[in-house]
């Protein structure tokens, strides 16, 4: 994992003095509220519909047990217990009083984190595969790249003020873990044809109210090229996108607007003016970058079994195999039957650091599917791992089945929401658990989105749920289609909107549809390819 | 370029706003004293791209930051080159201390003030790798050297040569370590002829596989050098276009250089040690110590061509209009005969950066 050194230690502590006397400011009146929020947001503070809720960043989704371990802390120590882990890789505490808000900043910055552009109209925190370093399919590890991209986007003087919020993900692997088709930009680290790797270069992906799968800019970007690359791509944005009206703000749209050739015309042009020396990525700092992180060493010896009742069933859905020889994936799942998705208690975030502590090389990782993942374990002790699970209420057999659903914190929470998302969520994994959908249901994806910001990522779910306010009713559009990973589609929509209870029994019925209709190893997106929308709509709206 | 003929007005003060197209931008930049960016709103982040535009053009007059800003702003008004504020609310927070480090390139007036880190870090690196490699190869000998550099500096490393009378020795010892080394030759278009048919002789005796030839900028020769006479008037400027120029642009892609300097060639060579930083990249002098009778005597030991100039009585070779036999103690006394200049001005990083940053300004900005 990176280190940081005392550049970036000064760095953030800085930050935290600024955001002190920011709000210090606030509060004093020398700053009106409308001048607050965009510097509030910058440093992840959301006024919600109850409270303050503040989104501390975890870089490219990984973190150590010592840092787990204070998450946990500020979960007890300042909100109730709890901490909810979002589609982006972060963390969000619901309920902080702002004037503490500081001194949770010093405890995170204590264990070299932060809350820097987890919110606001700035470049966000990078995302990336949660297997990255120990995928079996990788083609190179991309967070050495990821934490450059981190650096370079961090208080960044040219890009603080954007359009709209920017979103990058990079992916090592071409199985794409990481959904870059859905970012505004999204980076893969492919091999060119002397062997050397670089970067495949996307932009103008993203989901929300106009939902647009990235256009590819450039099949091969040398590595060392990659922050020319960037600039160029954020320079045309932010200079030429829409700004009167937030919802074309986004670089889809200017993407869109301007043709995709057009618009990488305009990138590559200003990408050969401002290259050089300046920009390019030296190699004694990307040698630097990689050496944080070494492939773990392999352990000669046999993987752990034993006879416990569940042990079976979860090794076979919840671990995955790992590129290094005694080592395994583990997937820690967020989605108990009826539970809230991506929320963990603070004991569950110290069980997960003991474990990972012992267990895995120290190392956790945080999914875009609201899970946690220890990516170095020792599969000799998988055994021991699945009963410190257990015995945290963490050892739920669903990782990728169909009851592994991902939400936003919808309208229980967020203001921005028109429909709850959580509760239909809690009763559609209990449905599908109850009723013996879940089984077999590997890689069948559902998301629910409380609006249309679609921060649950509806539109890249197989079956995808949409909350709208429908005269003050709760209702909820269904889609289907969506594909996140390698290819990534947006879902349609199947017909008119339900109740929640109406929503429950349409997904269950679509999953048992996609049960009795598929083929051998075929997919939500195959089977629907195959048979059409029309069976689907039948059997959640009748002849 | 009609606009390069544009009397730049320094008393013009030209206002834009966020709103403006670049190449309006641009525009003022190329004909006003000093500019100031409106900001309408403090959200609008326009301003900072088209600051940081102005200024990678060349422009170096007052760039202000006018409207609705805030103090909170200050850092990254500055960094993207505004070097005046006023903004339409005074407040004593404008006082507050900045941030020690900057992540990214600053484009501030004249020079970048703080260099981003990622390259602060990688030059302080390279300084130290510098230092070890001089500690562990100050008595090694000339295939060592380069053995090491290749080494330590794979795909990042070129060597510089003039193909004069004392570069094939260079040239060999590289041939035995690898070949595919890319070998940079500036042909100045004033050599003499003997010194490109020696260049070819060599290049197919030693199986070099990546010589470079770079040449001077046609647009910036015809501007600087239309009779061709240059080298009478300013014998400096016209290194500046033969060489300093277009090597800063063949560089680019370089982090470490093989010369070919020698202690024996007096001046500011006599200090020279076989690693050396010069801020920005290394340059390694692998036959640094070798004294005239050692070049004489390992050309016979390798068997090497000598010069064609070499007999009669040229002892280092430039340019012909700049280069006479010579007689003296020093090897490059013969160079520049006549004057006080014994460089041409290619190791200078001073000039190398300046004629870099004269490039790239001379690109059109696109709109």
């Amino acid at each position: 994992m990176y280190r940081y050194d005392e550049i970036d230690r000064t760095m953030v502590s800085e930050r935290v003095e600024e955001f002190r006397e920011q709000v210090e400011a606030r509060l004093s009146g020398a700053l009106s509220e409308d001048q607050f929020k965009p510097l509030r947001l910058m440093n992840g503070v959301y006024l919600q519909l109850h409270a303050y809720m503040l989104r501390a960043a975890i870089p490219y989704g990984t973190l150590n047990a010592r840092q787990m371990r204070v998450l946990a802390h500020i979960a007890r120590q300042y909100d109730k217990g709890y901490g909810h882990f979002t589609t982006r890789q972060n963390i969000q505490y619901n309920w902080p009083a702002l004037v503490d808000i500081p001194e949770i900043l010093e405890q995170l910055a204590d264990v070299e984190m932060h809350a820097i552009q987890t919110s606001g109209n700035c470049i966000r925190n990078t995302t990336t595969d949660p297997f990255a370093g120990a995928a079996l399919d990788e083609v190179e590890d991309p967070r050495p790249w990821c934490e450059l991209i981190r650096q370079w986007s961090t208080l960044h003087p040219e890009f603080t003020f954007l359009p709209r919020k920017f979103k990058i993900a990079v992916t090592g692997s071409e199985a794409d873990r990481a959904a870059i088709g859905v970012h505004d930009i999204g980076l893969k680290l492919v091999r060119g044809e002397t062997g050397e790797t670089g970067f495949e270069v996307h932009a103008g992906g993203g989901q929300g109210r106009t939902p647009r799968v990235a256009v590819k800019l450039r099949g091969f970007l040398p590595k060392n090229e990659l922050l020319a690359y960037l600039t160029a791509i954020m320079r045309v944005y932010n200079l030429a996108a829409q700004r009167d009206n937030i919802y074309k703000a986004r670089i889809k749209i200017l993407v869109e607007t301007m043709g995709p050739d057009a618009f990488t015309a305009e990138v590559e042009a200003m990408y050969r003016q401002i290259r050089g020396r300046d920009l390019a990525v030296p190699a004694e700092e990307a040698a630097r970058l990689t050496a944080f992180f070494p492939e773990p060493s392999p352990v000669d010896r046999p993987e752990g079994a034993i006879n416990a009742p569940g042990f079976a069933r979860w090794r076979r859905i919840n671990v995955k195999p790992h590129k290094v020889p005694g080592r395994a994936i583990v997937v820690i799942s967020l989605k108990p039957r009826a539970g809230a998705p991506g929320d963990a208690t603070a004991d569950q975030m110290d069980a997960v650091a003991d474990l990972a502590e012992r267990y895995g090389d120290g190392e956790i990782r945080v999914t875009k599917e609201q899970n946690l993942v220890i990516p170095h374990a020792v599969a000799a002790h998988l055994p021991a791992i699945f009963e410190g699970l257990e015995a945290a209420g963490l050892a739920t057999a669903n990782a990728g089945l169909a009851s592994d659903i991902v939400t936003c914190p919808g309208l229980d929470y967020c203001n921005l929401a028109n429909a709850r998302s959580i509760p239909v969520a809690q009763a559609l994994s209990a449905a599908l658990i109850d009723r013996g959908l879940d089984e077999d249901t590997q890689g069948l994806t559902i998301k629910i989105s409380g609006c249309i910001n679609a921060c649950g990522h509806h539109h890249i779910a197989n079956i995808g749920l949409l909350g709208v306010d429908k005269k003050g009713e709760e209702v909820y559009q269904l889609t289907l289609g969506g594909v996140a990973d390698n290819g990534a589609a947006i879902g349609k929509i199947l017909g008119p909107g339900l109740t929640p209870d109406e929503a429950v029994e349409a997904v269950t019925a679509c999953v048992a549809m996609f049960r009795r209709e598929r083929r051998s190893g075929e997919v939500f997106a195959g089977t629907l390819h195959r048979i059409g929308f029309e069976p689907f709509k039948e059997a959640v709206y009748g002849q | 370029m009609g606009s390069e003929a544009v009397l730049r007005d320094v008393h013009a003060r030209i206002e834009i706003d966020t709103a403006t197209a670049p190449e309006t931008a641009l525009e003022a930049g190329r004909r006003a004293g000093a500019i100031d960016v409106r900001f309408p709103g403090f959200k609008d982040g326009r301003g900072y791209s088209l600051a940081a535009l102005i200024r990678e053009s060349g422009y170096a007059g007052e760039l202000r930051a006018v409207g609705d800003i805030l103090p909170d702003q200050k850092d990254c008004l500055e960094r993207s080159g505004f070097d005046a504020i006023s903004p339409d609310t005074p407040s004593p927070r404008w006082q507050r201390a900045g941030f020690t480090h900057a992540y990214q390139l600053g484009i501030a007036r004249g020079a970048t003030d703080r260099p981003p880190v990622y390259r602060a870090r990688a030059l302080a690196a390279r300084k130290e790798q510098v230092d070890a490699l001089n500690r562990e190869h100050s008595a090694s000998p000339p295939q060592t050297i380069i053995a090491a550099s290749v080494d330590a500096f794979s795909g990042r490393i070129a060597m510089l040569s003039s193909f004069g009378v004392e570069a094939a020795l260079g040239l060999a010892l590289l041939a035995q370590v690898d070949r595919r080394v890319p070998v940079l030759f500036l042909d100045t278009q004033r050599h003499f002829p003997q010194t490109l048919t020696y260049r070819d002789q060599l290049i197919a005796h030693l199986g070099l596989e990546d010589v470079r030839i770079l040449t001077p900028d046609p647009a910036e020769a015809r501007a600087l050098d239309s009779d061709g006479k240059l080298y009478e008037r300013d014998s400096e400027t016209c290194c500046e276009l033969r060489k300093v120029r277009p090597l800063g642009a063949g560089l680019e892609d370089f982090d470490a250089v093989i010369t070919g300097r020698k202690r024996a060639h007096g001046g500011e060579r006599q200090s020279l040690q076989p690693f050396e930083f010069d801020g920005e990249r290394v340059m390694i002098n692998p036959v640094a110590g070798i004294d005239p009778a050692g070049i004489a005597a390992l050309y016979r030991q390798m068997n090497l061509p000598a010069h064609p100039l070499r007999e009669q009585g040229y002892a280092s070779v430039g340019c012909w209009p700049c280069t006479a036999p010579s007689a003296g103690l020093h090897a490059r006394d013969g160079r520049w005969p006549g004057s006080d200049r014994s460089e041409c001005g290619i190791f200078d990083q001073a000039r190398t950066d300046r004629a870099v940053a004269a490039r790239k300004r001379a690109v059109r900005l696109i709109g």
